[in-house]
């Protein structure tokens, strides 16, 4: 974390190089969360790099009281939103299954992927949420940070999402002796 | 040795956290050289570069206000400055002369006037009766 702070610091600054350092260690990680928002991998990709470029350009308005994985998602988050354009209709209804990116991402023998699951279940942002709190480990303020929720909003939509998993779940063959 | 349970809800935190990893992602070679070579193209905003603008939206608020208070003390000027002091239409002094005398008692006797007749009518059947009475008596 000291050695995060450093590297923001110093892009701060106005180190390129730090900044790419920075984005070294986050752009995998958005990019899985990009391609369940997105319409196709150029999409996905696209949105990462205005993403970081954002970030960059904008680091002075960084908070340091937030994680910065925080920062950077709620970054993404908009940008892909941007590119959907205002009618804002659901991921979903953009994806055809040749050119779905997490279907692409996702191999043959694991096509019982929750996410896959999750992603027709939930709408965008519960879908989201979800996807903060299991995939990044983020607490429920800094999803409603990323989000622009309000944290009473990301709680309750945090337990539907998973209620509505788990009757999903106890609907399809239990896989739950992997995890036992 | 017992085996532990497992809360539902950790069961499927836990899947959907594997369920994330095995999402398989990498940075191809082509994208990172482009995300290196957009992020060394930018040029960073510095914070002192946002300190100036601060007393802008002040100045604006102020100007802004002003302006307004002025519009609106110029349009209640010309408001008043232009209000009518004279009557909008002359009056004809001399309204008699203007507007025709309606004759009252006229239509009064038009109205009145088959009553009048019937009241005679009843006074003269009243003398002949009264004579013919006398007549008949011998007075």
């Amino acid at each position: 974390m000291t050695d995060e702070l450093q590297l923001i610091a110093a892009a701060k600054a106005g180190s390129a190089d730090a900044f790419c350092d920075l984005a070294r260690r986050y752009r995998e990680r958005l990019l899985r969360f990009l391609l369940t928002r997105c319409a196709n991998y150029a999409d996905a990709e696209d949105v990462l790099q205005d993403s970081l470029i954002s970030a960059f350009r904008y680091l002075h308005s960084y908070d340091p009281r937030w994680r910065f994985s925080t920062w950077l998602y709620r970054i993404a988050i908009r940008n892909a939103a941007k590119l959907r354009g205002p009618d804002l209709v659901e991921v979903g209804e953009l994806r055809d299954e040749e050119n779905d990116p997490l279907l692409q991402c996702i191999a043959d023998s694991e096509t019982e992927n929750l996410w896959l699951n999750a992603r027709q279940l939930l709408n965008d942002d519960v879908f989201a949420a979800m996807w903060l709190r299991y995939a990044e480990d983020m607490s429920v303020n800094d999803i409603s940070k990323a989000l622009d929720r309000s944290a009473s909003w990301t709680k309750v939509n945090l337990m539907r999402g998973r209620r509505t998993l788990e009757s999903n779940l106890s609907d399809v063959p239990d896989q739950s002796e992997a995890y036992g | 040795m017992s085996r532990t349970k497992v809360k539902p809800m950790d069961k499927l935190a836990k899947r959907l956290r594997d369920d994330a990893a095995r999402i398989d992602v990498n940075i191809s070679d082509e994208l990172d050289r482009r995300l290196e070579a957009s992020l060394l193209a930018v040029t960073p905003e510095m914070a002192d570069q946002r300190s100036v603008t601060p007393a802008r939206p002040l100045m604006f608020w102020w100007a802004s206000t002003m302006t307004g208070v002025a519009a609106a003390v110029a349009v209640i000027a010309i408001m008043n400055w232009q209000a009518p002091q004279q009557p909008a239409a002359d009056v004809p002094l001399n309204i008699i002369a203007v507007v025709p005398e309606i004759d009252l008692k006229a239509e009064a006797a038009v109205l009145t006037n088959p009553l009048q007749e019937e009241l005679d009518n009843l006074e003269s059947d009243l003398k002949k009766a009264e004579e013919k009475v006398r007549r008949d008596i011998g007075l």
